[in-house]
């Protein structure tokens, strides 16, 4: 891999004509990181110097860390290789998995989208926005795929805003946790932008659910804002104020910033190899630079990726890192909220 | 109604148009290939979907199922062999007719009456998929534990020759489907810290070694029963006007062949014969029955392509697979992105019309291909087998690879190529097993998530005494009719071994008892539950067949005939068979030397002449047939070639196996 840097260092003009980009996705195909790469795939050749082809390589297995570690043993730092990260690609170096052999903090990513969580409750159990008779309850019962996964955060969530009664099951995935939701089974739900709008909007609209909170916006510089899609719902600091008569602050907000650095910041991302030049991140992220003002992705990529930006340029890289590295005391709170649930998984 | 039509529409676009047929004429193939079925005919394609966008998928996997049920008439009636499982009760009847001169006339019903029974299936699906909303929202974890467990006790009791051992089969596979994470803690599971066993065996893997080895290798060791060809042009018009005539029998048959479809997990192996009885039992003169009745041509036939839609009800809305192949058609959801349940009748309605369009018209293709070129399809009986074989594995081995590019796929292929030989030989059921396999999963969480919800209040639930009772019925009812005909036990050879299999069959349940022991109770309860019920079980069979064996007086009351009804099989020449799946793993080390192109050339010539030395022309044209068809398929969709020992030492072109950039 080495050899490959050396050659690029005196190559500044960095061409790709005639080449093949092979971008590995570590997902089945169909999945959400699929169809990410699917879309940025054809304004990737168009923007890219000397428009390579892009061939997406799907590798699934493991829980996503197969194909990661075939990208981390096999890519070549010569911008022939990209890397579609997601959520569980970073929870898997976040919490220490042992099989994980990828460096991804050191990654050098190219493009960011972020998602936003919404959650919410049957308009029976609670009024809209407020968390107050949801708290008295005995029993709240939420879907939880694996502890190993990102739904770890929804613990972690609910323990900070105090919902006694709440209790995980098991095994749902984030549709069928819905369908349960649904059929009144569970109590509390959530669902990326994407689902909300297609499929939790219309319940809202009917009077049968109604938004609790999202996750929020966090901007560069620390600041939270509301999510459009729910404008009127508060995001999870301001939740947290009213629940909890503090400021989300201190170790709290430490391990917030990670999570949703995690989960929303860099929910879906492009990424070159650790020792990729910087030649050849500029050359990548001023083609994503393009292809954000191209107007044909401006008239699909709403619709396709969801209404947040893309994050572009060194902003990128810090978040990977917060993302990919918790801190010991947001380890050890995310532990305790695991071990106060009798999981016996804990992040390492 | 606007999006049944829509559909209708994006199937008739080229594209679509050709997955469907390209997938209808596989289907068609692996129909008349005795003993394959959409189950391997499947697990073939699966491999290779997942580069497709969805709905081009869905043609492609509908259009595999739906007419293996009509070709496999050809070797039913041609041969006396069934095509697939669900076609033995057309060989009561067809074949008769067949040595009576009127094999036209039989192909042309069955033919008629596979299309209309098809036909019907879809017709019922779209019409079950608009009341498919209230039944989902009524059916909780605890309705959807219930109906889960309640399949797995019917495909078990149901779908092997002794009800015991169907479902000791059915527990054996749902201990294998533990192997992996413990979907509750995050544990590994019996996986030896290997990568490759956290996630579980691929299905494809355990598909294709169930269903696809056993079926080669079986018709390798009988070689005799070649078809004599297809001589009458005469007898279409007589066969085609036997089913109008019969048109309420069509009718009755189709609806029984929906319903028993319907029944989760059931369906396949048992349609065909419930259609046959049925027959019997409403016909006066029952004289001609087994002697070459057209009536029991078109009952058969007609139930068992009705069931594919049939079958697609519990498929679709509950993830539950209607019988066999739809576990393997689960399997291409999973593949392409698609969950079953509310979605599919709500946000993918389209693709869920897509998928009864399909049906339809893959019927309708299927039938038509069948009968405009019955005298050219039925020259395929006449290829000798061992010709076939060798192209066969090659198939499998390049599917297999192509799953995950991973090595560790052939030694789980010949593991379960082994497991389905001594499964199909002694009188194991491969059906129960698979889908316990991928039942699994599901039967684990959803009772943690019954437990979590409900306790075991759920069982007073007005929907789950309905299931109860629906169940507890069927089973009766069925057992009945199927347990009639039993072997005769004096005729079987080999009981010695059949009773160390079990012995063999013991270390499963055993090992993962001892494996998983220290974990979690969360992580354990289930393979250790499941492992102390298998051992029970196997131990019974196991006295059983001891005392059958010494022929031990207790056995003779009603209640043991029962359990001693069929406990041996009568098994083919189990070493010869053993002798040709020793020949694949040849292959398979020919394989890990010189590569996969390299090997298959090598394979399929040594196989061909091994068994025809004069066959040589036709050895080398084959191999370089299949060689130039797997480059093409290669090149299309990106698909790598197993690279060998010699590989890694020389550069070899893509072509031989090299790297693909």
């Amino acid at each position: 891999m080495s050899l490959f840097s050396f050659v690029s260092i005196g190559n500044a003009d960095v061409n790709f004509a005639g080449k093949t980009v092979t971008w590995v996705v570590p997902f089945k195909e169909g999945g959400g990181t699929s169809r990410f790469a699917r879309f940025i795939q054809p304004f990737l050749k168009k923007y890219l110097p000397g428009n390579p082809d892009v061939q997406i390589m799907h590798i699934p297995g493991g829980g996503a860390i197969k194909g990661s570690n075939y990208f981390e043993k096999n890519a070549k730092a010569d911008g022939t290789f990209i890397f579609g990260c997601s959520t569980s690609v970073i929870v898997n170096v976040a919490t220490g998995n042992p099989l994980v052999k990828y460096n991804l903090s050191e990654y050098r990513p190219v493009v960011l989208l972020p998602q936003n969580t919404h959650w919410f409750t049957r308009s029976d159990l609670a009024e809209p926005h407020d968390l107050s008779k949801i708290k008295e309850r005995k029993l709240v019962l939420y879907a939880l795929k694996t502890p190993a996964s990102a739904d770890l955060f929804h613990i972690w969530i609910y323990e900070k805003l105090g919902i006694k009664g709440a209790k995980p099951i098991p095994g749902l995935s984030s549709s069928g946790g819905y369908q349960a939701f649904l059929r009144g089974e569970i109590h509390l739900s959530s669902h990326g932008a994407a689902n909300y709008v297609k499929k939790v909007k219309p319940e809202i609209e009917k009077g049968k659910v109604v938004d609790l909170m999202t996750l929020g916006i966090i901007g560069a510089d620390g600041s939270v804002s509301r999510n459009p899609l729910a404008p009127n719902a508060p995001t999870f600091p301001e939740m947290y104020e009213k629940v909890n008569g503090k400021k989300l602050e201190g170790d709290d907000l430490e391990a917030y910033y990670a999570i949703g650095a995690a989960w929303s910041q860099a929910s879906k991302a492009m990424m070159l190899p650790a020792d990729a030049s910087d030649e050849i991140v500029k050359a990548y992220r001023d083609a994503a630079i393009k292809m954000t003002n191209d107007p044909e992705f401006k008239a699909k990529a709403v619709k396709a990726l969801g209404p947040f930006p893309l994050i572009i340029g060194e902003e990128a890289g810090e978040i990977i890192k917060k993302a990919a590295v918790f801190s010991d005391t947001t380890k050890k709170q995310l532990n305790a909220a695991l071990k106060k649930h009798r999981f016996t998984y804990r992040v390492q | 109604m606007e999006q049944l039509l829509a559909a209708l529409f994006q199937l008739f676009e080229p594209t679509h148009l050709a997955f469907l047929f390209a997938g209808t004429l596989l289907g068609l193939i692996v129909g008349i290939l005795p003993g394959m079925g959409g189950t391997s005919g499947l697990a073939l394609v699966l491999p290779f979907v997942f580069t497709m966008e969805p709905s081009h998928a869905l043609a492609m996997m509908i259009g595999v199922l739906a007419p293996t049920t009509t070709s496999d008439t050809f070797p039913a009636v041609l041969m006396g062999v069934p095509g697939t499982a669900g076609s033995q009760a057309t060989v009561m009847d067809g074949f008769p007719l067949s040595k009576k001169g009127m094999a036209a006339r039989a192909l042309s019903a069955a033919f008629s009456a596979s299309l209309l029974g098809g036909i019907f299936g879809a017709f019922i699906l779209s019409i079950s998929i608009y009341y498919a909303i209230p039944i989902i929202m009524a059916f909780g974890f605890g309705e959807q534990f219930l109906l889960v467990v309640l399949a797995l006790l019917m495909v078990g009791a149901l779908t092997g020759d002794n009800l015991f051992k169907g479902i000791a089969s059915c527990f054996l596979g749902l201990i294998i489907g533990s192997i992996g994470t413990a979907p509750i803690t995050g544990d590994p599971r019996y996986t030896f810290n290997t990568l490759y066993l956290l996630e579980g065996v691929p299905l494809v893997v355990v598909g294709l070694g169930l269903f696809a080895i056993p079926e080669i290798v079986g018709l390798l060791d009988a070689k005799g029963s070649i078809a004599k060809s297809l001589n009458t042009k005469k007898g279409w018009l007589t066969g085609l006007k036997d089913v109008v005539k019969n048109w309420f029998l069509v009718l009755r048959c189709s609806t029984l062949g929906c319903l028993v479809g319907a029944l989760p997990g059931l369906g396949g192996t048992v349609v065909d014969w419930i259609a046959y009885s049925h027959l019997k039992q409403t016909t006066k003169d029952t004289s001609q029955f087994g002697k070459g009745d057209i009536r029991g041509v078109i009952a058969p036939e007609s139930a068992n392509n009705a069931k594919e839609g049939g079958a697609l009800i519990p498929t679709l809305i509950f993830g539950i697979p209607g019988s066999g192949n739809k576990v393997l058609l689960l399997g291409g959801f999973v593949l392409i992105g698609i969950e079953p349940g509310l979605d599919m009748v709500t946000t993918n309605l389209d693709l869920t019309y897509l998928m009864i369009w399909s049906l339809a018209i893959a019927n309708i293709l299927g039938a038509g291909i069948c009968m405009g070129f019955s005298s050219q399809i039925s020259k395929f009986t006449l290829v000798p087998y061992y010709i076939l074989a060798p192209v066969m594995v090659c198939l499998i081995f390049f599917a297999t690879f192509n799953i995950n590019r991973d090595w560790y796929d052939f030694i789980g292929l010949l593991s379960f190529g082994i497991l389905g030989i001594t499964f199909k030989n002694f009188g194991w059921s491969r059906p129960a097993l698979l889908i316990g396999f991928f039942l699994s999963s599901k039967v684990e969480l959803l009772s943690y998530q019954t437990q979590a919800v409900y306790g075991l209040s759920f069982l007073s639930r007005p929907v789950s005494i309905i299931l109860i009772i629906l169940c507890l019925a069927t089973i009766v009812l069925l057992t009945k009719q199927k347990f009639d005909n039993n072997y005769r036990s004096d005729r079987i050879k080999g009981k010695l071994t059949q009773i160390y299999y079990i012995v063999i069959l013991l270390y499963l349940p055993l090992s993962m008892i001892w494996f998983t022991s220290s974990l979690d109770y969360r992580a354990n309860l289930f393979p250790i539950s499941l492992s102390v019920i298998a051992l029970s079980l196997l131990v019974f069979i196991l006295i059983i067949k001891i005392a059958e064996l010494k022929n031990l007086p207790f056995l003779n009351n009603t209640l043991m005939k029962f359990a001693r009804s069929n406990i041996f099989e009568i098994s083919g020449n189990f070493n010869n068979q053993l002798f040709y799946y020793l020949s694949f793993i040849g292959f398979l080390l020919m394989n890990f030397i010189f590569g996969f192109p390299i090997a298959a050339a090598l394979f399929i010539n040594i196989f061909i002449l091994f068994h025809n030395r004069k066959a040589y022309v036709s050895s080398i044209c084959i191999s370089a047939v299949l060689m130039v068809i797997l480059w093409s398929l290669s090149s299309l969709l990106t698909l790598q070639f197993p690279n060998g020992l010699i590989g890694l030492l020389i550069d070899l072109p893509w072509w031989l196996g090299g790297q693909m950039n």
